[in-house]
């Protein structure tokens, strides 16, 4: 009898502090659904509802340190393409302005990227965004890959080949750029059709 | 604006405001009086065909419209067309060339728009193919080989038989390598033909009725020229066959 009475109280002293435990976390824990807790987002929102001054009062919960950084990488992305370029506007003079001619500077040296527009044999016409193309001979290392289509870098040296000749009232000009071939950045892109 | 252009009496605002006249209508019989007393209401607007419309000074700047050559190549009837150089490198001035370009292109769809015969001509190999094109999708013609002596002054007896010649010649290039002008400018002239011709810093402007400075070297640029002069072409055509009634 008497083990059966120790048990017993045993058990109540269990289920007393059990009973105690649960309304301390029901207060308390964030994510709660107790009616406490109910009542609490309740009383929140009216707070809110009436004035927004009292925000002091109540409690943001602050994000951590990985997720301020998380939203920061991440919406950043999408706002500082605007800001970062501020668009010019679009008058000729803001245009050249901006233009790669006037960043390139002396040509002399300068390292541009060009596109392959047109191939004989062993020559490259290449196309790199200004008034000239240049023809530079085929590389003997990796030759195949330099074909119509193909994205090379080069190292200028003029945009246009003309200069005055001793006797003559003009220059003379050669309708092309100067430019050495430092190498492929990649080959053409495959179509479709030529996948299957 | 260059000093040209004034002499030239040019006053030409960005965006062209139709005059209060009372826009055509469809013709309802087709006599010749009709018609030509339609073609004469036409002129009284200033931009009848809306060739503003086609293209924008960046359209030009990103086709490479602007670059010209050296300075030592320089024609000294250029200079007033020019911006101004970059380390020797010359700058067209695009709101001039805007201007221009445009009344070329409504003077062309004038022309197209009264049944004219239009004739695009180019010297430059690598081009060639993109002239002939752009002549045989708005239903007119070139001639971008060699030009004979009399195609336009000795025409009768050339071909054997009564010529008709086109009543507007355009020039894609206006010289024949680097040295020479092409014979056609001088020969359309002396023949009373109009021209429209884009003239790069080392080209003579001077016989041209319309010339328009700009860079004729890169193949962005004359495909932009083939397609705003097919676009004009086409414009002139459509108007034409609407409001005419003939084709």
């Amino acid at each position: 009898a008497t083990l059966t009475m120790a048990a017993v109280r045993a058990q109540t002293k269990f289920l007393s502090t059990n009973v105690l435990i649960k309304p301390f976390f029901s207060r308390f824990c964030a994510s709660g659904s107790g009616q406490e807790a109910g009542e609490g987002a309740s009383q929140v929102k009216k707070v809110n509802q009436e004035s927004g001054q009292d925000g002091s009062q109540i409690k943001k919960v602050e994000p951590g340190g990985f997720a301020k950084s998380f939203i920061k990488y991440t919406q950043s992305s999408s706002s500082k393409v605007s800001e970062e370029a501020p668009k010019p506007s679009r008058t000729f003079s803001s245009l050249l302005r901006n233009s790669k001619l006037i960043q390139l500077g002396d040509p002399e040296g300068k390292v541009v990227e060009g596109t392959v527009f047109h191939v004989v044999e062993n020559d490259l016409y290449i196309d790199f965004g200004s008034k000239f193309y240049c023809v530079c001979h085929r590389p003997q290392r990796n030759a195949q890959s330099y074909v119509r289509g193909a994205r090379v870098r080069l190292r200028l040296h003029e945009l246009e080949l003309s200069t005055r000749f001793l006797g003559s009232s003009t220059d003379m000009t050669l309708l092309e750029a100067d430019a050495t071939l430092l190498g492929l950045i990649h080959p053409p892109k495959k179509t479709e059709s030529a996948k299957q | 604006m260059g000093r040209g252009l004034w002499h030239r009496g040019i006053v030409s605002s960005s965006n062209p405001v139709q005059s209060a006249v009372e826009p055509l209508e469809k013709l309802q019989e087709s006599s010749s009086d009709a018609i030509t007393e339609q073609m004469a209401k036409s002129l009284k607007y200033p931009d009848f065909f809306k060739v503003a419309e086609l293209f924008t000074v960046e359209d030009l700047f990103n086709a490479r419209v602007h670059l010209g050559h050296r300075e030592g190549s320089l024609n000294d009837h250029m200079s007033q067309f020019i911006f101004g150089s970059r380390l020797s490198h010359l700058i067209f001035d695009l709101d001039q060339t805007a201007t221009l370009l445009r009344e070329a292109l409504n003077f062309t769809a004038h022309i197209a728009f009264r049944g004219g015969i239009i004739l695009f001509v180019g010297r430059i190999p690598q081009h060639q193919v993109m002239i002939e094109n752009t002549a045989k999708e708005c239903g007119e013609y070139a001639h971008t080989r060699y030009w004979q002596g009399g195609v336009l002054t000795n025409s009768t007896i050339q071909f054997g038989s009564v010529i008709r010649l086109p009543d507007l010649i355009i020039f894609l290039h206006t010289m024949n390598n680097v040295i020479y002008e092409h014979t056609a400018i001088r020969d359309a002239a002396k023949m009373l033909i109009p021209t429209v011709g884009i003239v790069d810093t080392n080209c003579n402007p001077n016989l041209i009725t319309y010339p328009v400075p700009g860079n004729d070297d890169s193949a962005a640029s004359i495909s932009l020229f083939c397609n705003l002069f097919k676009a004009a072409i086409l414009r002139g055509k459509e108007k034409r066959k609407e409001l005419l009634g003939v084709h």
